[in-house]
C-alpha cells in the first residue's frame, strides 16, 4: 500500500462576520465555521473526491490544506511534515510540491503575458534553469497537456476555454508537484471539452504519479476519477468511503439525496441505480436551510428524509449528540445515528 | 391540444449576427435556424456555448438590438387566434449583401430597427412571450420587493387591475411555485431569498402574465445540484398543471431530457438534429447526428464509471462561428466521416433532412440528405 502524502486532522476554519455598529465596537461578530472539524488523508497516487453543495466548505478545505488560507485549528501533515504552523519562508520550498487548479479559467494567467512567458515564469519561480532547458521543459509541458506549439505566442484572451485550462494545468505541472488540489477543474468548460480535460487529468496522474484532491459537484465525474469520495454538508464530512460504495450504497441520507438529485433530473439508467428508498419520499418535503444557523444536534436533520420517516427522534436534534463519523466496515465512515 | 392550428411559434430561416471588431468579421451566432414549437409542447434546445441556442431565444423575444443583430428570417407567433410575424417590416431597416449564399456586409438603421421592433413587440414581450433567465437575482429588481414586482406584472398584463386582487393573485402565484409562506415572502427583497427561491419567484413572475409562450433560458444553470433538481421538478409540475408552451434552452442534457417533448440540437449556429425527445436521446438509437452521439458519449455512463475507462471526448474545439467552414460545421471534429461522403462533408453544408417521420438530421451519412 502506498504511503500517505497528506493527513488532515480535525481541521477547522472559522470566518468571522462583523455586521453593524455593536459588533464593530465590541470587536465581536458572528463566527461562521466554514470547515468544522474535518479529518481525512490522501495516499500517494490516489484521488479523493470532495463533493457537496456550494457553501459546504469544499473549496475552503482545498485552500486550507495548501495553506493558501490559514486554518483556525487542526493539523495538516504533508509528506510527514507538519505544515499547520509553518511560516511563509518554511513553506516556500514545499509550495512546489502542492499546487492548485482553480475553477476560474483565467486564474493565474496574466492577461498581459503571452503563454510562453506564463510558462517560463512558472518554470523559474523555484529554480534558475538555463534558456535551453527552459525551451525543452516548455516543449515537454505542451506535450503533456496536448497544446499546440503555435499557442505559445498567444495571449490568454486569444485562447478558448479548453486551451486556457490546458495552459493552467501546464503552469501547475511546471513546478513538478506531487499533490494537486483540483477545485472544480471542469465546471467552467463546455461538455465536449470537459471530457477532454477529465481524460487529461487521469493521464497525467498515471504518467506522473500525481495525487489529487478532486473538488467538484459533478457527481458522475467524481465517481469516475476518484478512489475515495468524501461527502460534505455544512462544513463537515458526513460520509466517506470508496467511490462505488458512496455512489451505489450510500449510508448517509444526505449522500442519497445528493445522488438522487442527479438521477431525478434524468429518466435514464441512473434512476435505477439509486437504491435508497427513502430518497423518493424525501423530495416532497424538503425545506431550505441556513448555513449561518445550523440546527442543534445533527445539522442535516431539518432537511433529512430519514428524520421525518423515523418520527423525528429526539436524538437527532439533541445539541449534546451531534453524530460523529463511525466506521461501518471497509473504511466506510458515516455520521448518522441511523446509518 | 390544438396542434392542427399550426405551431404557436414558428421560426423560419433566422439569421442573427454580431460583429467582432477585433477579428473584423461577423459572428454568425444564428445562421439559418428554422424551428417550430407546437401549442402545449416543450421544445428543448441543447447545445454548447456559442451554438446559438440562447441567441435564438433572445431573437424571438426581440431582445437582440445591438450590432447587426437579427438580419433576416421570420418569427411567426400564432396565439389567441391571431398570427403575427414578429419581424414584420424589419427588413426595411437592415440591408445585406450576399455572395455565394454568405452574408458579406450588413447595413442597418439601428435606431429605426429598434423603434419598429418595439412596436411589434408591444403587448407581446412579457405578455405573450415571458422569459426566465439563468441568473434570477440579476433579473429581479434589487430595490423592490418580490411582491411589488409581481403585482406590477399582474396589473400590467392581466385583468386583475385592482391593487388588492393583484396582490391576491401574486400570492396565488407564489403558492403555485411552491414558495413556503408566500404571504411573508411577498414582502421580501430578492437579496433575502436563496438562489432557488429567486428562481421560483422569477418563474412566478413570468407565468403570472399568463403568457402563451414561456422561454426558459438555462433555468437551472448556476444553482446547486440539489436545488437544480427541485427547479426541474417544479417546471415539470407546472408543465402538467398549466400546459404552457415552452421553449427550453439548456446545455444540460439531463434537464432537456426530463422536460422536453421535442429536442433541437444546435451546433455552430445551426440546428443539426431535431425530433421527438425519446427518439433523439434514446440510448439505443442508431440514427442520429454524429455530434449528438458524441455529446451523449462524453458524459460518464454507468458503464464507463464501472470500468473506470476513458471518456469519449470530442476532439478539437467548439466552433467559434466566426470562421464558418464551407462544408459541414462539425466536419473538423467528426469521427464518422467515411471516404464515400468525405468530399460532401468538406465542401457542401448538408441540409436538414428527414430520416424518419418528424426526425431530421443535418448529416451526409444519411441518404435522405442527398435527396433533400
Amino acid at each position: 500500500m502506498s504511503r500517505t502524502i497528506l493527513e488532515v486532522t480535525d481541521l477547522r476554519k472559522d470566518y468571522s462576520q462583523r455586521r453593524g455598529l455593536i459588533s464593530m465596537l465590541t470587536g465581536q461578530g458572528r463566527v461562521i465555521p466554514a470547515v468544522d472539524g474535518v479529518s481525512f488523508y490522501l495516499r500517494e497516487n490516489e484521488t479523493v473526491g470532495l463533493v457537496g453543495e456550494s457553501g459546504c466548505g469544499k473549496t475552503t478545505i482545498g485552500r486550507t490544506v495548501l495553506r493558501l488560507t490559514d486554518p483556525s485549528s487542526g493539523r495538516i501533515v504533508f509528506d510527514g511534515r507538519d505544515i499547520t504552523k509553518m511560516s511563509r519562508a518554511e513553506l516556500r520550498p514545499l509550495r512546489r510540491e502542492m499546487q492548485m487548479i482553480f475553477q476560474d479559467l483565467d486564474a493565474g494567467l496574466n492577461p498581459r503575458m503571452r503563454v510562453r512567458n506564463i510558462l517560463r515564469e512558472a518554470l523559474t519561480v523555484h529554480e534558475r534553469p538555463g534558456d535551453a532547458e527552459i525551451a525543452g521543459r516548455i516543449r515537454e509541458l505542451l506535450e503533456q497537456v496536448s497544446l499546440k506549439e503555435s499557442k505559445l505566442a498567444n495571449f490568454p484572451s486569444e485562447l478558448s476555454g479548453g486551451e486556457k485550462r490546458r495552459v493552467g494545468i501546464a503552469r501547475v505541472l511546471a513546478v513538478r508537484p506531487r499533490l494537486i488540489v483540483a477545485d472544480e477543474p471542469t465546471s467552467a468548460l463546455d461538455i465536449s471539452i470537459q471530457a477532454q480535460v477529465v481524460n487529461l487529468l487521469r493521464d497525467l496522474q498515471k504518467n506522473l504519479g500525481l495525487t489529487y484532491l478532486f473538488i467538484s459537484h459533478d457527481l458522475p465525474v467524481v465517481e469516475l476519477v476518484s478512489q475515495k469520495v468524501a461527502v460534505m454538508y455544512l462544513g463537515r464530512i458526513v460520509e466517506m468511503g470508496l467511490a462505488e460504495n458512496i455512489a451505489h450504497q450510500p449510508r448517509h441520507p444526505y449522500t442519497g439525496v445528493l445522488w438522487s438529485s442527479l438521477a431525478d433530473k434524468q429518466t435514464t439508467e441512473v434512476t435505477r441505480r439509486v437504491t435508497n428508498v427513502t430518497v423518493e419520499r424525501e423530495r416532497r418535503t424538503w425545506g431550505v436551510f441556513d448555513f449561518e444557523q445550523p440546527a442543534s444536534g445533527c445539522r442535516f436533520a431539518p432537511r433529512c428524509p430519514l428524520y421525518k420517516d423515523k418520527g423525528r427522534p429526539a436524538v437527532c436534534t439533541d445539541p449534546a449528540s451531534e453524530p460523529q463519523l463511525r466506521d461501518v466496515g471497509h473504511g466506510h465512515v458515516v455520521a448518522c445515528h441511523f446509518a | 391540444m390544438a396542434l392542427d392550428a399550426g405551431p404557436l411559434l414558428a421560426i423560419d430561416n433566422l439569421r442573427t449576427y454580431f460583429y467582432s471588431r477585433a477579428k473584423r468579421a461577423f459572428i454568425r451566432s444564428v445562421d439559418g435556424v428554422s424551428l417550430g414549437v407546437a401549442h402545449g409542447e416543450t421544445l428543448g434546445i441543447v447545445g454548447e456555448s456559442g451554438s446559438g441556442k440562447s441567441v435564438t431565444a433572445l431573437s424571438a423575444a426581440g431582445l437582440v438590438t445591438a450590432g447587426p443583430g437579427v438580419i433576416s428570417g421570420r418569427i411567426d407567433l400564432h396565439s389567441n387566434g391571431t398570427r403575427r410575424n414578429l419581424l414584420e417590416g424589419l427588413e426595411n431597416y437592415a440591408r445585406f449583401t450576399e455572395q455565394d449564399g454568405r452574408v458579406m456586409a450588413v447595413e442597418k438603421d439601428e435606431r429605426g430597427w429598434r423603434k419598429h421592433s418595439d412596436t411589434l413587440m408591444a403587448g407581446v414581450r412579457g405578455k405573450e412571450i415571458a422569459m426566465i433567465f439563468q441568473n434570477p437575482r440579476s433579473a429581479l429588481n434589487p430595490y423592490s420587493t418580490i411582491g411589488k414586482q409581481l403585482v406590477e406584472t399582474i396589473r400590467l398584463h392581466t385583468n386583475f387591475k385592482g391593487e388588492r386582487e393583484a396582490k391576491e393573485r401574486a400570492i396565488h402565484w407564489l403558492e403555485r411555485v411552491r414558495i413556503d409562506s408566500p404571504g411573508l415572502r411577498f414582502d421580501n427583497f430578492p437579496f433575502g431569498l436563496s438562489g432557488g427561491m429567486c428562481q421560483r419567484a422569477m418563474i412566478a413572475m413570468a407565468l403570472s402574465a399568463e403568457p402563451s409562450l414561456l422561454i426558459a433560458d438555462e433555468p437551472t444553470t448556476g444553482l446547486d445540484a440539489t436545488i437544480q433538481s427541485r427547479i426541474v421538478d417544479l417546471l415539470a409540475q407546472l408543465k402538467t398543471e398549466t400546459g404552457i408552451t415552452t421553449l427550453l434552452i439548456s446545455h444540460d442534457i439531463s434537464v432537456i431530457q426530463r422536460l422536453s417533448d421535442r429536442i433541437a440540437v444546435m451546433y455552430g449556429g445551426t440546428v443539426v438534429e431535431t425530433g421527438r425527445a425519446a427518439e433523439v436521446l434514446a440510448p439505443q438509437a442508431t440514427a442520429r447526428h454524429p455530434y449528438t452521439a458524441a455529446l451523449l458519449a462524453s458524459i460518464p455512463s454507468a458503464e464507463t464509471i464501472r470500468r473506470k475507462s476513458y471518456l469519449q471526448a470530442i476532439e478539437g474545439e467548439v466552433l467559434d462561428t466566426i470562421e464558418v467552414p464551407r462544408g459541414c460545421r462539425f466536419y473538423g471534429r467528426c469521427n464518422r466521416v467515411t471516404d464515400a461522403i468525405r468530399e460532401n462533408c468538406a465542401g457542401i453544408e448538408p441540409p436538414l433532412a428527414e430520416i424518419a417521420p418528424g426526425h431530421k438530421v443535418r448529416c451526409w451519412l444519411y441518404p435522405a440528405a442527398g435527396k433533400a
